[in-house]
């Protein structure tokens, strides 16, 4: 079953909600069109975090952003995680819902860290499968966030696009687009971020995620989320320009996202690709 | 199904590991930059910094005092111990302030790079308030107790049920000031202890909202708070009344009926379990 598309328009720009933002947040409410959440964040019963959910749902539509779905672990899905999360997705009313396509733990342990698998062909059906299975059980639409990676493996059959396109594909999901994971990934293993921006169907992209990253003196970079988002990867970003280009591929709403105020949201005005947010 | 778990023989990413399993090493890829040895070791380092991170800012004054580098040495103690198996990483802490109890030398605990150590009993007591913040900070809403005519006939049988946004804090040196001293600082460096108190000092801790408030209590008022959330509440006061020296019974009675009475006005309580004060622990 495919969900409908997402409610938020399709210019809409967010941030990523975190304690340090607590303070001016509440203090200022900025004009933004929505607010993301780490889903973990709230799963739990602890009252403060609720108190300040209830707060920003008041005033903003809220869409969650998970990192320990383990949708790759060897385990099942963890079902009363799953049921944590469509209750939180029921609380706030949320648009829609991602994680990422990875695993985060295996034999009973949480690394509490995005790890890659080997892109190959017999995980497509198993990665989409249970994709298909969390969409249809959150009622909403469900995206899939591309990872930055430090490392591949020989046993990859295809590249990552590849495999990333056809899960989205075969689950009926979405993409949860991350332009600095795919500029962070292209330099640390070397292809070319337009090669896998022409892989994405545009149609099929609920949101982008922009952010910054940080230079490791050997050359890696590694996606910390703590510096300002990179001009130079500012051609990885599907700007309106660029969508118009591909009008057949971008119908659907597609918002962009910043994980902090470090990240310069003048960047994307700059970018033409969305208006500056009021953030005083 | 194809998976290349890091550390596929036991699931636990080492601190540093001396070397990667050899299917792994074959299946994972070098760059030009890097071999696949250090590649891998990105993911290691993550995971550590990652869950060091995680303990610095629930227990910031337990870390200041030990040092980050000696901290981070008992935290990756900790945690190939009880590697974290939940997706909240919260979860991880759980134990910590136990297995230093556990795990510390007896009386100097030795720190990176200083001549001298810091008393074994400071960083046990640091750890302890460390974790009260933390867990108190996080505990979820629950209706305070308010006992009324009808629980009269049972209170004494009955232990009060204590409420998860409290707790009774003990320290020997002036540590909850100093947790607040240091709260802004930016330093990886210890924080020298400060000089002992002439005697140890009671605080109650307890969430009034989202905030958290420290009330000084009285060393007796402190033990009686001990006290009733183990034994039943006649028990409590026969034992209260016990270790009270003979100058001092005269007035007990007036006292503890004050501090129930804050205790219940704080909403330190969240109900009565009516198990028979034989089945109570008596220790």
């Amino acid at each position: 079953m495919i969900a409908e598309p997402p409610k938020l328009a399709r210019d809409a720009l967010g941030l990523g909600l975190r304690i340090p933002h607590y303070g001016q947040l509440l203090e200022h409410w900025p004009e933004l069109d929505y607010f993301e959440i780490i889903s973990e964040n709230f799963l739990g019963d602890a009252l403060p975090p609720r108190r300040n959910l209830d707060l920003v749902r008041e005033r903003y539509p809220i869409v969650l952003h998970g990192v320990g779905l383990n949708l790759l672990g060897h385990a099942p899905l963890d079902s009363a995680y799953l049921d944590k999360l469509c209750w939180l997705a029921e609380y706030v009313n949320a648009p829609f819902v991602s994680d990422h396509l990875c695993w985060t733990g295996g034999q009973g342990l949480s690394h509490h860290d995005l790890l890659p698998v080997p892109y190959a062909a017999d995980l497509i059906g198993v990665a989409a499968e249970r994709a298909a299975f969390v969409q249809r059980q959150l009622g909403r639409p469900f995206g899939l966030e591309n990872l930055s990676s430090y490392v591949e493996f020989r046993t990859s059959t295809m590249p990552e696009w590849e495999f990333y396109s056809a899960v989205v594909g075969q689950a009926g999901c979405w993409f949860m687009l991350d332009v600095n994971n795919i500029y962070v990934s292209s330099q640390n293993h070397g292809f070319a971020p337009e090669s896998y921006l022409r892989a994405i169907d545009f149609s099929r992209v609920l949101q982008v995620h922009v952010a910054g990253h940080a230079h490791e003196a050997n050359g890696t970079l590694i996606d910390t989320h703590d510096h300002a988002v990179a001009d130079t990867f500012g051609d990885c970003m599907p700007t309106p320009g660029k969508a118009a280009g591909r009008s057949r591929r971008c119908s659907n709403g597609m918002s962009a996202f910043l994980p902090c105020p470090r990240c310069s949201p003048s960047w994307l005005k700059r970018r033409g690709c969305a208006r500056e947010p009021n953030i005083s | 199904m194809v998976r290349t778990p890091l550390q596929r023989a036991s699931g636990v990413l080492e601190v540093a590991p001396q070397a990667y399993d050899q299917e792994l090493m074959r299946v994972a890829l070098a760059n030009p930059q890097l071999s696949s040895a250090e590649r891998l070791a990105i993911y290691n380092r993550q995971y550590w910094f990652r869950l060091f991170t995680v303990f610095h800012r629930a227990f910031p004054l337990t870390t200041r005092l030990l040092s980050h580098f000696t901290f981070n040495a008992y935290v990756s103690r900790f945690l190939l111990a009880e590697p974290p198996r939940d997706w909240n990483v919260d979860s991880a802490l759980v134990g910590f302030d136990d297995f230093l109890l556990e795990v510390l030398p007896a009386e100097l605990v030795p720190i990176a790079g200083q001549r001298l150590g810091v008393a074994r009993l400071a960083v046990v007591q640091a750890a302890r308030i460390d974790a009260a913040f933390h867990r108190v900070f996080l505990a979820p809403a629950v209706e305070p107790f308010h006992p009324g005519a009808q629980h009269a006939s049972q209170l004494l049988s009955s232990r009060l049920v204590a409420s998860p946004s409290v707790a009774v804090l003990e320290e020997h040196w002036p540590l909850c000031e100093l947790r607040r001293t240091i709260a802004g600082e930016v330093s990886e460096a210890a924080v020298a202890l400060p000089e002992g108190l002439l005697k140890p000092r009671f605080w109650l801790l307890l969430r009034a909202g989202t905030k958290l408030n420290l009330l000084a209590l009285e060393p007796r008022e402190a033990q009686l708070w001990g006290l009733l959330r183990q034994l039943s509440v006649g028990a409590a006061l026969e034992r209260l009344e016990q270790d009270c020296p003979a100058e001092q019974r005269a007035g007990l009675p007036e006292s503890t009926q004050r501090w129930l009475a804050r205790s219940v006005t704080l909403g330190a309580w969240t109900g009565l379990e009516t198990t028979p004060s034989t089945a109570v622990r008596q220790d």
